[in-house]
């Protein structure tokens, strides 16, 4: 019976120990790594800022009504408006960096930063390797569009209008998702940026 | 997104074992009988539904809180083992015929990458704490779907020609992507 | 002398094909089949996996005298899981393009079978050096499968090997070979070679 007990704290102590040890090499890593992996996101977020947004050499950050908007300027002039758009796609979530003009009316570029769709149909969002001169063609068709009154997805047929884009052949969910969170988030930048007072620099 | 689609997503468009291949270890030892993989399935499915639960919990009313997240991957793995040796346990006492069915089965579970991978996939997709339960509900479902589908193949199989270097595990591979390529057909079933 | 050096080099040996961890027991399949689209994939999920397997075999195998039996397997996974915790920030630290297309798959090498096999088969109860000598091999076995499947996938899938085009515009793609159906052919096909293999030797 003494042995039993005594076998059993020498269970507990071992299990303590190494989960203790677990415990501090990882939060040693943790305080290593987590700058890194802070720093990657920002620089993702730089590159896609400037591959959505018309050929500019400034940039300057700004929040209005909590939102946060990334500006471009050639020169004094302002070129273009940039801001993230959040929502759930088929799986999950879809993070995409979104270009507009400054008066937020046409679409410059869009990229999608993060998305967790179905791996060779959803996923064609961000990269359709069956198209392989042009594997980016579903953000491709954003540029340029007018989301007046707001964008639509059509299926199986070519974009007439100027705020049609065609949906992917067996992702038409993802397709729509993404339109869908757009026309809300262009909503309600318009709102922000429109009618936003404070401004802050960052 | 409602809970519909994810109990479908989970069980038939994105199968578990056929588009994220989770669990193939039981997929390829447990799928010669149907009776089996049925029992199989079942503890699947108890077990997936009890620790989405608690590893949601241990998520957002824990680590978070505390900043812990790195410490994820580690108690997310010691809840399941732990879970699953408790639910052995209470079965045992609570009924023997379920334990003759279940019980063999739970040890075996606790290194299904199917159960780690369903608490990491609900952290991942920022699901809430009942979109999580239909999650697991319907990872264990779809498991289980195409546990018992293989188990019928393969006990005709037996009596099959199957080329000689393929037989065993290659031909339950090639079995496994003709599943596969079936299953990619769901992917339409809820296209609005 | 002679004799322990060949069986050191055998310990090596043993995990690239005779006791491959992939082709001959199948162990960790999950990540084998889930992570080969790319063969640029296939390696470094065959590098994170063979780190945490040394790692963990060096720790276990030092302190196998020390953990008692009972809870040899909850102290195992503790080790395992810290170990692939650290190369998963490591990869999201230094490698984000890699880390971000691994996704879950990283955190998955947890219950990798063939991790958690060797410690219990192997390093519980050798030397420290043979511990590291096994996992080397294994480790090295289990790459070389994931990094071969990769090149097969992604040349009939995209036409590339690790990003490089090699097939023209005139190669249309077999989409199948990057989706999930494709990994499990081509594992199927790959297991059937390896019986073939071994089938000829054993009658030459």
């Amino acid at each position: 019976m003494t042995q039993h007990t005594s076998g059993s704290g020498k269970m507990v102590l071992v299990l303590t120990l190494i989960t203790a040890l677990s415990g501090a090499i990882l939060a040693a890593w943790d305080s290593y790594t987590a700058p890194k992996i802070t720093y990657h996101r920002e620089q993702a977020l730089l590159v896609a800022i400037s591959q959505v947004l018309p050929a500019h050499d400034s940039t300057r950050t700004v929040v209005l009504n909590g939102q946060t908007f990334y500006e471009a300027f050639a020169g004094d002039s302002l070129v273009g408006v940039g801001f993230q758009a959040l929502g759930n796609g088929f799986q999950g979530q879809i993070r995409m960096m979104l270009g507009m003009t400054p008066d937020l009316e046409t679409i410059t570029g869009l990229e999608i930063l993060e998305q967790v769709e179905t791996p060779g149909l959803g996923t064609k969002i961000a990269h359709d390797p069956s198209q392989r001169s042009d594997p980016e063609w579903f953000t491709k068709q954003f540029n340029g569009l007018l989301p007046s009154p707001e964008l639509t997805v059509i299926k199986n047929a070519t974009p007439t209008h100027s705020n049609e884009i065609q949906a992917i052949t067996g992702a038409t969910i993802s397709s729509q998702a993404v339109v869908r969170i757009l026309n809300q988030q262009i909503e309600s930048a318009r709102q922000a940026f429109r009618t936003g007072s404070e401004v802050v620099h960052g | 997104m409602n809970l519909f689609l994810i109990f479908i997503s989970a069980a038939v468009v994105n199968n578990f074992v056929l588009s994220y291949f989770l669990g193939i270890c039981p997929f390829v030892g447990v799928s010669r009988k149907v009776s089996s993989a049925v029992s199989m399935g079942l503890a699947v499915i108890f077990v997936m539904a009890i620790s989405s639960v608690f590893t949601w919990l241990i998520y957002h009313l824990i680590l978070v809180p505390f900043n812990m997240e790195i410490l994820e991957y580690v108690s997310f793995i010691l809840v399941i083992a732990s879970l699953v040796q408790l639910v052995e346990m209470f079965i045992r006492k609570v009924s023997k015929p379920l334990y003759d069915t279940l019980g063999i089965y739970l040890p075996l579970i606790t290194t299904n990458c199917a159960i780690l991978g369903l608490a990491l996939f609900s952290v991942l997709r920022e699901y809430n704490f009942i979109e999580s339960l239909v999650f697991g509900l319907g990872a264990g479902a779809g498991f289980t779907l195409a546990l018992v589908i293989m188990a019928g193949i393969r006990e005709e199989l037996d009596m099959a020609p199957v080329p000689k270097y393929f037989q065993g595990a290659a031909i339950t591979m090639i079995v496994a992507g003709a599943l596969a390529l079936a299953f990619m057909g769901f992917a339409g079933l809820i296209s609005i | 002398m002679a004799k322990k050096q060949i069986s050191i080099w055998q310990e090596i040996v043993k995990g690239l094909w005779r006791e491959n961890p992939v082709l001959a027991t199948l162990l960790g399949l999950c990540p084998t089949l889930a992570v080969t689209n790319t063969a640029v994939n296939g390696l470094a999920m065959g590098l994170a996996t063979s780190f945490v397997l040394l790692s963990s075999s060096l720790f276990i195998s030092s302190l196998r005298n020390f953990i008692p039996h009972q809870v040899r397997i909850a102290s195992y996974i503790v080790i395992i899981a810290t170990f692939v915790t650290v190369a998963d920030r490591f990869l999201a630290g230094f490698f984000p393009a890699i880390s971000q297309s691994l996704g879950p798959y990283v955190p998955l090498i947890v219950v990798n079978c063939l991790i958690l096999g060797r410690q219990e088969a192997f390093s519980s109860k050798n030397k420290i050096s043979r511990s590291l000598l096994d996992g080397i091999g294994m480790g090295l076995g289990f790459s070389l499968v994931l990094i071969a499947l990769g090149m097969v996938r992604e040349l009939l899938g995209s036409g590339s090997i690790f990003g490089i085009t090699l097939l023209g515009e005139w190669f249309e793609p077999w989409m199948v070979m990057i989706l999930p159906p494709g990994a499990f052919l081509t594992l199927g096909f790959f297991i059937a070679i390896a019986n073939w293999i071994n089938d000829r030797r054993a009658t030459a």
